[in-house]
């Protein structure tokens, strides 16, 4: 008889398996993609526009070509000449030059590149190219944009990817990129008849992803095929988009990449990629583009964001109807900004019973940075007014502001207001779990003089991305260990830990640290919409469970043929299988090497797991299956303002969310409090700065960001667990949950404490005391 | 260009480097550590700390010709069992883990000086250090670990 592991299976899910490549990480062992020998390249550059707004008359690039060392300079009208416009790219529409070809929409857009022996040449050299422009009329805020009087783009061209914004192919004379509306009851008749109505001027500013990686792609040409090595969360939307822009069948484009060292959204879609493969491939070399923190600030940026709205209640308690008119300032490029739009305006009212809805949101072309997606998706920003609202509405009534959200929120089969079922959503779980944990039902001391203390709640409601696609293909090795090809990238959130985890409790393998998630490789693994969007829990976590069960039946097939007995009488046990009749056990080496008659050999399956969804109706906006899963999440503090400062110190804050089920514990809470300390930055102090059109503070020592003490005194995390009818193992995803609520949270505390609703964020110490001065607030 | 000899984890190194070469880029480039890492190029995110001499200095401000003969060690460097970076994995201290190895020397840094921080202590000692996941409370319970694994240790 065979000893069989006795290891942890099948009980990997639930377990806190220690994180993937934890102790590489620890020890700076692990290799990011700059960390990977870069070879004989050539190094680029980028000359940037110095203009917002500007036509391009000429690009001189005679003292730059002089320099020693430099080997190229490529102009956007090089780069028109070679691929047309084929060389315009994006998710949303195809907006987005690599290289300003005839204008330029922002200061910082890449103009003309340097190719050099060395980064210094190729940084000197750029500063070497002048450039003629003629001034057009900039647009640095959605107002002037929607004004109309000029505009960031000729012409809308939606690219293929979003089948629902063909109508707007061809349109001109407009800023407005996407235009979303939800509609449910007659808002304005019941706003009009409400006993007691709120409404504000919220504003969210544009904000900095800050990975402290950053961003690095090399490319070089390998016979006729174009490869890539890049810091990208879209490795199979990358080759997508350089299969198209240099006109190559899929199979000659191959995109790699490394564990990312952090992203939040901003390393997507089209970033340095573009460039770097057109710069490789017309020019025939190997090219790498090392952004500096200065340029990673102008790349992407998190949406500005306007919301002009209302909440009404009855008298009864009951909200009656919520209003939203929400503006997201998408910056020079539409990105992605169309989707965020939408997917935000929806939930736009919030996790209630509403009766009566009305939400018009727009994505709107500026020239500034392009805005896309951050952790949250543009769902804080509309959370950050319906939390603020719902507070102000409740306080209004004379009422707990916990307790009037509690009876309002919705719940599970509740149809929310863009008119699909809530399932796996615990909002009353979460909201009771935070608001416990910081002891909102004992007596708040409130000191005398100048510190004052107080206590709030926010509650956040997101939709999963949907539809999409994942694919997975799981190998088992004859030693029993595993190696599995997914394209998810594993960027902090832990994927290459709680994947493996899936494979083990399905196949009852004593799997730690002897299942390997092969990094993202477009020759390799196979295709994945994107990691982002929370969405791999569940998508490519139910991918993998499907390859497992796969290859589950496999094991029991080639069982039953080992030992000779029916398919039903062979059972999994942990390390390997079981004939159950003479309770016989082989270790699933024994069992392969049975099978193959050799050692080193591999068993695979692979799967497909896909979503489906049912496009918004045109009148009203709404669906019933607009998403696959939400997200639901709360978070409470306490906190102390110091009148004479306006500086914020948070005592206590608890951050739930519901994630059906976790697969890993501990990876989960970081999910949360990560999240939530970010958020705390979002709250307080974070914000890009723009002065006519261009970032003042676009360095890490002007740009602020959460250190260690800026962390709550107490930070609890809350797992709230209810499971997924189709989850993994009942799971979902978590990434964006914790951020959502917090900065409502903070300022509904602060509204607590001093009596005073401050609406624009961030609530930094002049704004605070700038408010309270306006209100007439003594300090 | 001069020539300078550095001791890194203990190995002789010899590089030729120029007036502004950076240390940092010395050590990824010429040396092959790849421990130390960009973040921000100002000395403001901690994530190309090394330690020269046990001291932390920011290798992405420092000019490599000023280092000639100096005793550097980088988080790859370190003993296999060393309590902090096992402190570190104990407690689950890294998500993206980029910037970790900076907060590992930072660490290293505290705990010569001050074998028993406060956790204020630890904070003031960390605060220039900039983890974008969020890790914060996790690190600074690894480096209370490992203040109490050396304590007993030591005993």
């Amino acid at each position: 008889m065979t000893q069989v592991d006795d290891g942890s299976a099948p009980t990997a899910v639930g377990a806190n398996w220690t994180r993937a490549d934890g102790r590489a990480k620890v020890r700076g062992e692990l290799k990011y993609v700059a960390d990977h020998p870069a070879g004989r390249v050539a190094h680029a550059a980028a000359h940037r526009s110095t203009r917002p707004h500007a036509r391009v008359l000429g690009v001189h690039t005679e003292l730059a070509s002089q320099l020693p060392g430099v080997l190229a300079v490529v102009t956007g009208a090089d780069l028109h000449k070679a691929l047309g416009d084929r060389m315009f790219t994006g998710p949303a529409f195809s907006d987005q030059p690599p290289l300003a070809v005839d204008r330029v929409r922002y200061v910082g857009e890449p103009v003309a590149a340097v190719l050099a022996i060395d980064p210094a040449t190729a940084r000197a050299a750029v500063d070497l190219i002048q450039v003629d422009y003629e001034d057009l009329d900039p647009i640095y805020d959605v107002q002037t944009a929607l004004a109309g009087t000029s505009f960031v783009h000729d012409e809308l061209k939606p690219s293929a990817v979003f089948g629902d914004l063909r109508h707007l192919s061809g349109q001109s004379a407009t800023n407005v990129c996407y235009d979303y509306s939800l509609v449910d009851g007659d808002a304005q008749s019941a706003t009009e008849a409400a006993a007691t109505t709120v409404s504000g001027e919220f504003w969210s500013p544009p904000v900095h992803h800050v990975p402290i990686e950053l961003p690095c792609t090399s490319a070089w040409v390998e016979g006729d095929r174009l490869e890539m090595l890049t810091t990208t969360q879209t490795p199979s939307y990358v080759r997508q988009t350089l299969a198209d822009m240099l006109d190559l069948p899929l199979s000659r484009v191959r995109v790699r990449t490394a564990p990312l060292g952090g992203s939040f959204g901003a390393k997507m879609y089209d970033r340095l990629e573009p460039l770097v493969a057109a710069l490789a491939w017309t020019q025939r070399t190997s090219v790498r583009m090392a952004a500096n923190r200065e340029e990673a600030f102008l790349i992407t940026t998190r949406h500005g964001v306007e919301v002009t709205s209302s909440m009404s209640a009855g008298a009864d308690g009951s909200i009656v109807a919520s209003t939203a008119d929400v503006r997201y300032d998408t910056g020079a490029f539409a990105d992605v900004g169309p989707r965020i739009t939408a997917k935000s305006g929806m939930v736009a009212p919030g996790p209630y019973r509403v009766a009566n809805v009305a939400v018009r949101s727009r994505c709107i072309y500026t020239n500034k940075p392009s805005a896309g997606p951050f952790r949250g998706f543009g769902v804080p920003q509309v959370t950050w007014s319906h939390e603020s609202l719902i507070d102000e509405l409740a306080r209004a009534r004379g009422e707990d502001p916990a307790e009037f959200r509690r009876r309002n929120l919705l719940r599970e089969g509740d149809v929310g207001a863009m008119g699909t079922p809530m399932h796996s959503a615990d909002f009353v779980g979460a909201l009771d779990a935070v608001t416990e944990a910081i002891g909102w039902n004992s007596p708040l001391e409130r000191p005398e003089g100048r510190f004052s203390r107080g206590r709030g709640v926010a509650v956040g409601i997101k939709a999963v991305l949907t539809p999409t696609i994942s694919n997975a293909v799981l190998q088992l090795n004859q030693d029993g260990s595993a190696t599995l090809l997914i394209s998810t990238v594993d960027m902090g959130q832990g994927s290459d830990t709680i994947m493996p985890q899936i494979v083990a409790e399905v196949l009852c393998l004593n799997g730690e640290n002897r299942i390997r998630v092969v990094s993202a490789d477009t020759d390799v693994t196979p295709y994945d919409t994107i990691t982002a969007g929370s969405r791999s829990t569940y998508h490519t976590g139910n991918a993998v469970r499907i390859a497992a069960e796969k290859m589950r039946d496999k094991l029991l097939e080639l069982a039953a043929q080992y030992f000779q007995v029916d398919r039903s009488d062979v059972g999994l046990v942990p390390g390997g299988v079981m004939n159950a009749r003479t309770q016989e056990v082989r270790t699933h080496a024994e069992l392969l090497h049975a099978h193959f008659g050799a050692r080193g050999t591999t068993l695979t399956t692979e799967s497909n797991f896909s979503t489906q969804w049912q496009p918004y109706d045109k009148a009203t906006g709404r669906s019933p299956k607009v998403t696959e899963h939400w997200f639901a999440g709360a978070v409470a503090c306490q906190l102390l303002v110091d009148r004479q400062t306006g500086r914020i110190v948070i005592e206590d804050m608890a951050v739930a969310g519901d994630v059906g089920r976790a697969i890993n514990p501990r990876l989960v809470e970081q999910q949360l409090t990560g999240a939530a300390i970010m958020g705390v930055g979002h709250a307080l102090f974070d914000e890009m700065v723009f002065d006519q059109g261009q970032v003042v503070n676009g360095t890490l020592l002007d740009y602020q960001l959460p250190s260690v003490k800026d962390v709550p005194r107490k930070l609890t995390p809350i797992v709230i667990e209810s499971p997924h009818r189709t989850g993994p193992f009942g799971a979902k995803g978590v990434g964006e949950t914790g951020i959502i609520p917090v900065a409502p949270a903070v300022a509904n505390a602060v509204r607590d404490a001093v009596g005073v609703r401050i609406t624009r964020l961030p609530l930094s110490p002049e704004r605070v005391l700038d408010a309270m001065t306006e209100a007439g607030v003594a300090r | 260009m001069n020539q300078i000899d550095l001791t890194v984890n203990g190995r002789p190194e010899r590089v030729v480097v120029g007036d502004d070469d950076l240390l940092l880029d010395v050590l990824r480039e010429q040396v092959g550590v790849t421990s130390a890492r960009e973040g921000c190029g100002v000395g403001a995110c901690g994530a190309c700390t090394v330690l020269v001499s046990g001291r932390s200095v920011s290798s992405c401000l420092a000019r490599a010709v000023r280092y000639d003969g100096a005793d550097i060690v980088t988080a790859d460097g370190l003993p296999v069992d060393d309590e902090v970076v096992e402190a570190f994995v104990d407690n689950g201290a890294m998500q993206c883990g980029y910037c970790i190895p900076g907060f590992v020397l930072m660490s290293h840094e505290l705990l010569r000086e001050n074998p028993e921080p406060t956790p204020d202590e630890v904070a003031a000692h960390l605060e220039g250090n900039i983890c974008r996941c969020g890790t914060y409370p996790e690190i600074c319970a690894a480096v209370a670990a490992a203040a109490a694994s050396r304590s007993a240790g030591a005993r």
